[in-house]
């Protein structure tokens, strides 16, 4: 018996002693010379492959291996890899604004330097807001890619039933006045929102305001007046009955194309998914940018947009940066992604017709000279490594609150649990 | 001679190694991270800091209440429901005994992603059960927006898809049972319900606890039905030990917090199945 025990505890010692071992030696992306791997998610992919075939077009035998997956698959490799000191890692990856800070601060050396490569000489294409993001003790760290300028997506034809000129709407205010009568004479809500499980809302109208879940300097900030004002719109919406419940994605865009709510406030890329699955809808949408909290307030504010970095352990540093400058900085590629509905940041490209062409979906609105000149107004915000935590307990105080609990007091419960958290 | 000896463990050896590499090293592995905390990028031993910060999390506090109020409501009516069926399902006189097999086993091969998606569907504002709710007369429930439906919702999603599961297993042990017993309360005049309680669930006692133990351990790791009906929301009300262990490793990064959080549930386990085995100790 004592034998036995002895045979098998040898076994496992030594393949635990190899799996051990195992650590380290392995190298990372892609073998040959000339090829990068990159990780992305859906419509993300038409554009890096074309952008791969153009740079191949100066670089001959330059491949390009797009690997496709969901985007919090992306997460969770991209997580485990780097917890596993680099291992398995492609050499390009999309993570998303409010995701990258995230990344950046909690695996320090990662990801490669953009700054020791020169990327600086490209800055004045890009919003500040967007390098901002990027930047870690002075340094860039990540390719801009697309945006989210904010709008009101808004239906038409239910503001001209209801009489309402959305021109005239200046402030949320006005917003919610606006959409009691929409209510009463036209019987649809005025916005879809999952006030339980998502604070899209609330974090535009932080953005807008300059600030976010924490401040410039990084503290807390979560009890600020611009996040009571906030919150107010939140609970005024709810307590006049003019929101609809939408669980979910599906639930939230199905709202739109359905005609149930009059507006959707969200970012520029909203544009894809109302063309493609609202086609009967086509000729009723207009948008406006964000309402203030002040009149000749700023209206200008982001949600979502996404960037690409190089991971440090990629055997090919060189050839990852130079294609990735490429696909960054190169008009033909941004365009390319802007066809296939995503907001690109470099604004070198803002002059082109397809920027100030009029769009027929939209009422013949030319709502990307609108999206294009907000981007210099968007104010840089502070995400932090501890976005996450912070944004989980935002949407239980919006939760809270929504379910009756006082604003200051289900801030300032906010306020004490993301201290808690990030301190301990 | 000794050759011999040796040889079974050859044939184990694949088996063995597969599982220590698998099994073995990712425990202890665990066991040492849930002793670190990543500082700069690089883990530092921090002695028993993360299991003392359990104490103070108010997450992991209602994560574990909830995992118990699910436990608790859960696991007995779904083991009550899956016994009532089994025995239903065993009774000769029933025709079409394949299709209804077929039928209650169903949910518990299909998708957890799958079928978690088709609740969320169903349970929205104006989905199918809110529909059903309305044309009888009742009004809509916020089935997943309100602490206490959540909670409620998660509990009815979980009953549907394990208790055919279940269900099979009683199944079997039944077919074992004699049925000179039955004949015999029969004779005396008991009925069918009787039979259930003084002869069906005594006699399926070990049957009852081994699918008991396996719905603690299923329920203590909970994590599909909340990740994707509710996220854990609203508020925490319905955070599970097993949505949190994710949150903390793979949403805040915190890979020994996580870790931590993962032993104390282990040694949950332990604790309650061994409450169960004593419980339900025959008494010699």
């Amino acid at each position: 018996m004592k034998k036995t025990f002895k045979i098998m505890a040898g076994i496992i010692g030594a393949t635990m002693i190899l799996a051990a071992c195992g650590n380290g030696s392995d190298s990372t992306g892609s073998g040959s010379d000339n090829k990068l791997t990159a990780w992305a998610w859906n419509v993300n992919v038409p554009v890096l492959e074309l952008a791969a075939e153009k740079f191949a077009e100066e670089n001959p035998d330059f491949e390009l291996e797009v690997v496709e997956m969901g985007t919090s698959d992306v997460y969770s490799r991209l997580t485990t890899g780097l917890q596993a000191g680099g291992q398995g890692l492609p050499d390009i990856v999309l993570v998303e604004d409010d995701r990258v800070q995230g990344y950046l601060n909690s695996f320090p050396g990662s990801f490669m330097n953009l700054s020791e490569k020169g990327f600086e000489e490209h800055s004045s294409d890009f919003p500040s807001y967007k390098l901002d993001l990027l930047t870690v003790d002075g340094d860039v760290y990540g390719f801009p890619f697309d945006g989210g300028p904010t709008g009101v997506f808004y239906r038409t034809d239910f503001f001209e039933e209801a009489g309402v000129d959305a021109d005239a709407i200046e402030t949320w205010d006005d917003l919610i006045e606006a959409g009691k009568v929409i209510k009463e004479d036209v019987g649809v809500d005025l916005i879809g929102l999952d006030l339980h499980g998502d604070d899209g809302l609330y974090r535009m109208m932080l953005n807008q305001q300059g600030t976010f879940y924490f401040d410039d300097e990084g503290e807390i900030n979560i009890t600020s007046e611009e996040s009571k004002r906030a919150m107010e719109v939140n609970k005024r919406l709810h307590e006049e009955g003019l929101v609809r419940n939408t669980v979910g994605w599906d639930a939230w865009v199905g709202s739109m194309v359905e005609g149930r709510v009059a507006i959707a406030p969200s970012g520029a890329w909203l544009y894809g998914s109302i063309t493609q699955q609202g086609p009967d809808t086509a000729g009723n949408w207009g948008v406006m940018q964000l309402p203030t909290f002040e009149e000749g307030g700023n209206r200008a504010s982001n949600l979502g947009g996404s960037n690409y970095v190089i991971p440090s352990a990629t055997d090919n540093e060189d050839l990852a940066y130079e294609f990735m400058e490429f696909f960054a900085t190169t008009d033909e590629v941004q365009l390319e992604a802007m066809e296939g509905g995503l907001f690109p940041s470099l604004n070198t490209i803002y002059g082109h017709e397809l920027f100030t062409q009029e769009d027929e979906f939209f009422s013949n609105q030319a709502i990307w000279t609108l999206f294009a000149d907000e981007m210099d107004d968007i104010p840089g915000v502070n995400y932090t490594g501890n976005f996450a935590i912070a944004q989980d307990e935002s949407i239980k105080a919006q939760s809270a609150i929504t379910n009756g609990k006082d604003i200051e007091e289900a801030l300032e419960e906010a306020n004490r649990q993301v201290e808690n958290r990030i301190g301990n | 001679m000794n050759k011999q000896k040796y040889f079974p463990y050859l044939f184990l050896a694949p088996a063995l190694i597969l599982f220590a590499l698998f099994t073995v090293y990712p425990i202890i592995a665990s066991l040492i991270l849930s002793f670190q905390r990543m500082e700069q990028g690089e883990y530092v031993f921090v002695g028993l800091a993360n299991y003392a910060r359990l104490f103070n999390d108010s997450i992991f506090t209602s994560a574990l209440t909830n995992t118990f109020i699910i436990f608790i409501f859960q696991v007995p009516i779904m083991i009550f429901l899956a016994l009532i069926l089994a025995t239903a399902l065993n009774n000769q006189l029933l025709k079409l005994k394949g299709f209804f097999r077929v039928s209650f086993f169903l949910p518990a091969v299909t998708s957890l992603v799958a079928y978690s998606i088709l609740f969320s569907i169903m349970l929205q504002d104006e989905g199918l059960f809110n529909n059903i709710l309305n044309m009888v007369g009742l009004s809509s429930i916020p089935w997943l927006s309100d602490p206490f439906w959540a909670k409620f919702s998660i509990i009815m999603a979980m009953t549907w898809r394990w208790t055919g599961y279940n269900m099979v297993i009683f199944l079997a042990a039944l077919q074992n049972l004699s049925t000179d017993v039955y004949e015999a309360a029969d004779i005396d005049g008991a009925g069918k319900i009787r039979q259930f309680f003084y002869i069906t669930i005594p006699q399926l006692k070990p049957v009852i606890l081994f699918v008991a133990i396996l719905s603690t351990i299923g329920t203590l790791q909970l994590f599909d039905e909340p990740f994707n009906l509710t996220g854990g929301g609203p508020g925490n009300s319905t955070m599970t030990l097993g949505l949190y262990i994710y949150e903390s490793g793979f949403e805040y990064f915190d890979f020994g917090y996580a870790s931590a959080i993962a032993y104390t549930v282990v040694v949950l386990v332990a604790i309650l199945a061994f409450v169960q085995f004593k419980l339900t100790e025959e008494k010699k």
